[in-house]
């Protein structure tokens, strides 16, 4: 409980969350804090989404979503610090992880909120393409909440004021992009999430087409252009 | 040509005059709209006293002083320099065009700009997060989050439980209840089940139907995997050749296909390879076991009384 009390302070007083990332006050404590609230969202979120398919599934996607996001971060984290560090700024890695973390944190805490309203829709719809979209959905709509925290925390941390900021945004901006190619391909590996019905089981899926493809069928079948076998 | 002269100069000047007049009727128009006379002092007074004004009102910056009567309100377009008289001023919201005459609306309706900002220049932007003088704005007072996110919890945690927890005979839970027809991948290996009894595989786009319980154990298939689906969803597909188990037990040298729950003798080899089956087929079971099915119309039909194994 002591954990969760670090989300308060990211949605209500960012700046001052930012600001003591900055001056390196307690980032040790902030990370576990953050680490464990995150991954307990996600589990949930994961958990439900498993939950339209089979028991195990939704142990199975319990597991992978703390893992999607939490190799996403390792996976481009350096990326953004050695860019940054080119351009002017005089953070070290660990207050860039910090602040990725903030944004993992903040989307897995929205994500939760979305929970009622994905079991709602388990519930009362049998589309699987469009369960499927949805969750794309929410998931975009939470992870752009999220980058949009970090951006506000790397100006922050990164003394915008100062000579190269301009091009530190620029960065930033370019960041958020590879961020979410990453993250769709690595959704895409440790897919399923959902879990196709008719399907029997899988912990991992073969790798073939890619996400982009995928979510493309989904919203012609939803539209009922075809059916995606 | 010289006659011709004089008439096409009196049209132009007729042109002419008409053009004039129809400025002045337009100007005669607009001037009272603008600026009456009474309201005009009513407005200079009031630009005076620094109280809000209408866009149409004369601007305050023509009257630095506020002692001293403005002789002429003077436009801020013209006094900023960068667009011609006749043009808008920059300020204006409201007000349309206006002619260089016209005070220039610098006092917006709205009131954001104070009266003594000369016009034309940005007003000082606050420093922005991470800009040098920038200071976090002050600290909310604490709601309990955290709190209300464990319950939140909690109740997720619930409901999933709840979701997964099997409640008919079939073990289907609550989150799998509903039928998922239009959501089926559709595959080779399918198995699909319609409003009657009959069970079928899918496989090459064609339903193949599982004719026995028995077919359906030693083919390996189990309850779970059965989706059931309208008969809408079953007809869209053709009809393919059935899936049958071959029985026969080791003291007997009779074949039997099993079918709704009954053995069909199979009169003999010709007959077993004209139904398309092959030995690859038949599965070996005790004798017993097929003794207490009961027996059904034998292969071909006329074959006589089927023998017992």
């Amino acid at each position: 409980m002591k954990d969760l009390a670090v989300i308060e302070t990211i949605l209500r007083n960012r700046y001052h969350f930012f600001a003591e990332i900055k001056d390196g006050q307690g980032l040790g404590a902030k990370m576990r804090a953050m680490l464990i609230s995150s991954v307990i969202f996600l589990a949930l979120y994961g958990a439900v989404l498993g939950s339209s398919h089979s028991l195990w599934q939704s142990l199975s996607s319990a597991a992978k979503l703390p893992l999607l996001f939490l190799a996403t971060l390792v996976i481009s984290s350096p990326t953004l610090y050695f860019f940054n560090v080119l351009f002017g700024s005089n953070q070290s890695l660990t207050q860039n992880f910090c602040l990725i973390l903030t944004a993992i944190t903040v989307t897995s805490v929205l994500l939760l909120s979305f929970a009622p309203i994905t079991l709602f829709f388990l519930l009362t719809t049998a589309n699987y393409q469009f369960f499927k979209l949805l969750n794309v959905m929410i998931f975009a709509i939470t992870g752009g909440v999220g980058v949009v925290f970090l951006s506000q925390g790397m100006r922050v941390v990164s003394a915008a004021g100062k000579e190269g900021a301009r091009a530190r945004g620029s960065v930033m901006r370019l960041w958020i992009l590879v961020y979410g190619f990453v993250g769709s391909q690595m959704a895409w590996t440790l897919r399923p999430f959902v879990g196709a019905p008719g399907l029997p089981f899988e912990l991992f899926r073969q790798l073939g087409g890619n996400f982009y493809a995928n979510i493309f069928a989904s919203i012609g079948e939803v539209l009922g252009f075809f059916v995606v076998k | 040509m010289t006659e011709q002269k004089p008439t096409s100069n009196a049209k132009v000047d007729q042109i002419l005059d008409l053009l004039l007049d129809a400025l002045a009727e337009r100007q005669a128009a607009r001037r009272p709209a603008a600026t009456p006379p009474v309201a005009q002092s009513v407005a200079q007074s009031g630009a005076q006293s620094g109280g809000l004004r209408h866009a149409s009102e004369p601007a305050p910056v023509a009257q630095p002083s506020g002692s001293r009567p403005a002789p002429e309100p003077a436009p801020v377009a013209q006094s900023s320099g960068s667009c011609p008289a006749s043009e808008p001023a920059p300020g204006a919201q409201s007000g349309g065009l206006r002619l260089a005459s016209e005070p220039a609306p610098v006092a917006q309706s709205s009131g954001v700009r104070p009266a003594q900002q000369p016009a034309g220049k940005p007003p000082a932007a606050e420093p922005r997060p991470g800009d040098p003088g920038w200071t976090p704005p002050a600290r909310q007072p604490s709601i309990q989050l955290d709190r209300t996110l464990g319950r939140l919890i909690v109740l997720i945690l619930a409901l999933i439980v709840l979701m997964n927890i099997p409640v008919t005979r079939y073990g289907v839970s609550l989150a799998r209840i509903l039928p998922d027809a239009t959501s089926i991948i559709i595959r080779d290996g399918l198995v699909l089940k319609g409003e009657g009894d009959q069970v079928y595989v899918l496989e090459d786009n064609k339903l193949r139907w599982i004719s026995s319980l028995e077919a359906f154990d030693l083919l390996g298939y189990r309850w779970s995997e059965v989706h059931e689906v309208d008969a809408a969803f079953l007809a869209q597909f053709e009809q393919g050749a059935p899936l049958h188990i071959l029985l026969k037990c080791a003291e007997s040298p009779h074949i039997y296909r099993i079918e709704e729950g009954k053995k069909r003798w199979i009169k003999d080899i010709a007959t077993f390879e004209a139904e398309g089956h092959v030995w690859e087929d038949v599965r070996l079971t005790s004798c017993a076991y097929l003794r207490t099915l009961p027996d059904g119309v034998p292969i071909p039909a006329d074959a006589g009384t089927p023998p017992q194994p």
